[in-house]
């Protein structure tokens, strides 16, 4: 055995694996340090008047970020309400009709698409052809925006676990006389059901984070306002504003509203693997 | 050739031919398959007994590609016209698969799906109909308590029997049993051959199994298929004993399998 | 010997009764308005992708009928006299992403090795499952960490050290020459290789664990170092998922925008070194879409954001088609 092509094979593995071991001791630090700054003034940010104020007006003192949660809610709310039947339906279409229709494979390709454009090109398209027609800003405009990133997502996993669900169970409802439509909603999703519920859940937290979209259809409010139809607060655009400002108090509760919605995004993401594991 | 003379026929096979894509998987077939009989399909892996079985059904119409060419009647209806309502024909020939399918629900429901996509019963006749079927399956007295629980709780041998009894409660004229006990344990096998034995008094029964002793302990005809034809197809017992083809015989003594 | 039809063959048989004949046709209808449903609500992602690219050409039209293609290569953002060009822009996005590429991906590569080959078991689900919550933090939370934790640190202590250090070679030393304000065009791209770094590192980690653990165990039988194995077993087999989870990589790196914006200083130059502020499409969009007044800077703006989603196109066309020309290698390969 040459000893030199041996050593030198030992020092390449010593140094690939010393060097991925600090990538991953890097990761970790950094890592730990953006949670703990998160949560450190995160939760110094928190009180009842963070859940219960509203956004404070520039200069003024106090106040909390009452409006932008209830604003966030709701539209993230009515974006799932929009966008899970789309999603759905539009994956059980590539799913049952997928291999013989030209229609379904150019949408997977178009959904790859989608699933990858800059939230805020979507942003600027909603503000194109919804805002700049009706001349406002508003949270149904805010709300399309997020439909238009959370539709791709679930549609594909709903394709994606429909598609697993084995064949065998599909011929043998088939094999019983079974209609199409009734094959697919009786046997084929309710088999992938916790699949399904998953990529719902994922979407949900994806869009939860997201402020692109948002900057240019439903703005801010700077007061409380639950009216869909107007400007409507929304923490992620707060923070970013907020953040960015000169003053104090607008920092510090921008820290609480990134808390809360890193909060909501890991719980959410936590939910839908706990909930995936459980059902499968 | 087998004597037809006085048997009535469910199926009649003519001059099938059967395709998947450009490969013939299926060549000149031309059997019958006799009324309230057993009849079982043997020969080696990949002979096309499980692909003659599944054109019964048309089950090949799922995929894109597969094609089947000549004439088969059922009750003197070719159940190969384009025209055919697929869904009909299948309400009348039921299919269980090698791998039991429990569907995602409870057991009552599991029975109750097929009954109820063609027929409309009360309440108090499809628990009728439910126990009844599951008595046919000789499953009922071990669920009769849980049948409020997941198809998917139960056994496999269990399993099994619930895809049997989902198959005869809608009461089809034929059952098409693809495999059906090569997934089981030795007891369930011998439970899932008893009912066989019970199930011809009311249906025709078409089998494949890659077992000859299954085939020659429950069958009234065999049929002995190899790379795609039909070599022989006669009583059971001329098929064991007497074979007239060699290559039957070489198969049935082991020489090939 | 032909079979004789008799009464109760209708019911055996499949000809049709009446009450038959009705639930078939109930079948058949419920069957088409499903195949209908769904491809009424599959297609309406074609219409919205059409409906974008229409949109983003028509809004940006006045700009590119005033510069013509030479908008991208316009280096100039004069808001106050109405000349607008997307170069600085498009330079800011298309530095910071390759830049953020560059670190995160030995660093994920690591950190995936790591995860796989010397991670003691009962570390591993945790690790990764940290991984992967990473990966869904918001961006906006890098931004802001970026801009309140960060860029003093960076500004502070690692700036001058790279300017005293790599600035003074020849060639690249101008890339770390600069006034250390902590912000620029290398802080966004470091805070973006925090935001992708875990996310290349989940889809890195998924496909180095479906390799069969028999190809790895024939490497190690026949002498090969862990690294070996990894560089010489894991990655040929994986390099379809590798590069198709790069690839993504770059496509989020390239469209961020809030953890860029934060950071990059929002100045529309472009200047040799690193250190310096400059602007990136999304940057830019955020910056300044909500002031924007009807005329050529809002049709500049929009034809910036068409421009980004044409590089975006791009970038996912690319990696499909070497996902495509890998697995026509792969097979020949094997």
């Amino acid at each position: 055995m040459n000893k030199n092509i041996y050593r030198s094979r030992k020092i390449s593995n010593t140094v690939g694996l010393t060097l991925s071991m600090g990538a991953m001791l890097l990761g970790m630090t950094a890592l730990i340090w953006i949670l703990f700054i998160l949560f450190s003034k995160g939760f110094a940010a928190l009180s009842l008047d963070f859940f219960l104020n509203s956004t404070p007006a520039p200069g003024s003192v106090g106040g909390g970020l009452s409006n932008a949660i209830v604003g966030s809610l709701m539209m993230v709310g009515l974006c799932t309400f929009v966008s899970t039947p789309i999603g759905v339906l539009a994956g059980i279409f590539l799913a049952e009709y997928g291999d013989r229709s030209k229609i379904a494979s150019i949408t997977r390709f178009v959904t790859d698409i989608m699933l990858s454009a800059p939230s805020i090109v979507i942003g600027l398209f909603v503000y194109a052809i919804y805002v700049a027609q009706v001349k406002h800003f508003s949270g149904f405009a805010g709300t399309l925006a997020l439909s238009l990133i959370a539709v791709p997502v679930v549609l594909k996993t709903t394709e994606n676990m429909l598609r697993l669900v084995p064949s065998t169970l599909r011929e043998a409802a088939y094999a019983l006389g079974t209609p199409k439509w009734k094959v697919s909603f009786s046997i084929i999703l309710r088999s992938a059901k916790s699949g399904v519920i998953t990529g719902i859940l994922l979407a949900i937290a994806r869009v939860s984070g997201e402020t692109a979209p948002l900057l240019f259809t439903a703005l801010n409010n700077q007061f409380f306002s639950a009216d869909m139809n107007k400007p409507m607060s929304n923490l992620p655009v707060v923070i970013y504003q907020f953040a960015l400002s000169p003053y104090e108090n607008w920092v510090n509760l921008a820290w609480g509203g990134a808390l809360i919605i890193t909060l909501t995004v890991l719980g959410l993401n936590v939910l839908a693997r706990v909930f995936f594991r459980e059902k499968s | 050739m087998l004597e037809t003379a006085n048997v009535k026929n469910a199926i009649e096979v003519k001059n099938l031919d059967f395709y998947y894509g450009k490969f013939k998987g299926l060549k000149s077939i031309n059997l019958n398959i006799a009324e309230n009989k057993v009849t079982a399909f043997i020969g080696p892996s990949g002979c096309g007994k499980s692909t003659l079985l599944r054109t019964f059904n048309r089950m090949y119409d799922l995929y894109p590609g597969q094609r089947a060419e000549g004439q088969i009647n059922l009750y003197g209806e070719d159940i190969l016209d384009p025209k055919l309502d697929l869904n009909l024909l299948r309400s009348k020939v039921g299919m269980i698969f090698q791998k039991p399918t429990p569907f995602p629900m409870t057991i009552y429901d599991n029975i109750a799906f097929g009954v109820k996509l063609y027929e409309n019963l009360s309440k108090v006749d499809m628990d009728e109909r439910v126990e009844w079927a599951l008595n046919k399956a000789a499953l009922w007295n071990e669920v009769k308590d849980k049948l409020n629980q997941s198809g998917l709780s139960l056994s496999g041998g269990q399993q099994q029997r619930l895809c049997i009894a989902r198959g005869v409660a809608v009461k089809p004229t034929v059952l098409l049993l693809d495999e059906p006990t090569s997934a089981l344990d030795p007891i369930s096998t011998g439970k899932v051959e008893e009912l066989v034995h019970e199930l011809k008094k009311d249906y025709t029964v078409a089998i494949v199994t890659h077992n000859m002793q299954q085939a020659a302990r429950i069958s009234d005809y065999t049929a002995f298929m190899y790379l795609g034809e039909l070599i022989e197809f006669n009583d059971t017992k001329q098929i064991f004993l007497k074979p007239d083809r060699e290559e039957t015989e070489d198969y049935i003594t082991g020489r090939f399998g | 010997m032909e079979n004789m039809m008799s009464e109760t063959d209708v019911s055996k048989g499949i000809k049709l009764s009446p009450e038959m004949s009705k639930i078939i046709r109930k079948q058949r209808l419920q069957d088409f308005i499903f195949h209908k449903v769904t491809l009424t609500f599959a297609s309406l992602v074609l219409v919205v992708l059409a409906g974008i690219i229409i949109s983003l050409i028509i809004t940006s039209w006045p700009t590119f009928a005033k510069y013509g293609p030479g908008f991208f290569f316009r280096n100039e953002w004069d808001v106050v006299n109405s000349e607008f060009g997307g170069l600085d822009s498009i330079y800011g996005t298309l530095v910071t992403a390759f830049i953020a590429l560059l670190i995160a991906v030995p660093v994920s590569f690591g950190i995936s090795v790591f995860l796989t080959e010397m991670c003691p078991s009962w570390l591993k689900r945790p690790l990764g499952t940290a991984v992967e919550l990473l990966a869904a933090v918001p961006s906006i939370i890098y931004g802001m960490f970026g801009l309140f934790v960060f860029a003093p640190v960076f500004g502070e202590y690692v700036q001058p050290f790279l300017t005293s250090t790599l600035g003074q070679l020849p060639v690249i030393g101008i890339l770390f020459k600069g006034a250390p304000n902590g912000i620029g065009l290398l802080t966004a791209a470091l805070i973006l290789a925090f935001m992708i770094i875990p996310f290349i590192t989940s889809v890195m980690r998924d496909v180095f664990e479906i390799v069969p653990p028999v190809l790895k165990e024939a490497a190690y039988g026949i002498g090969c170092t862990t690294w070996e194995v990894v560089t010489r077993v894991v990655l040929p087999y994986t390099r379809t998922g590798v590069v198709g989870g790069i690839m993504l990589g770059l496509g989020r790196a390239l469209g961020e925008t809030m953890a860029v914006t934060f950071v990059i200083g929002n100045a529309h130059r472009i200047s040799p070194s690193l250190f310096s502020p400059g602007s990136s499409i999304a940057s830019t969009l955020a910056n300044e879409f909500g002031e924007a007044e009807p005329g050529l800077h809002y049709s500049s703006l929009f034809a910036l954001g068409l421009t980004l989603f044409i590089i975006t196109l791009f970038v996912l066309a690319l990696a499909k088609w070497m996902l495509i020309n890998m697995e026509k290698n792969q097979g020949s390969k094997n």
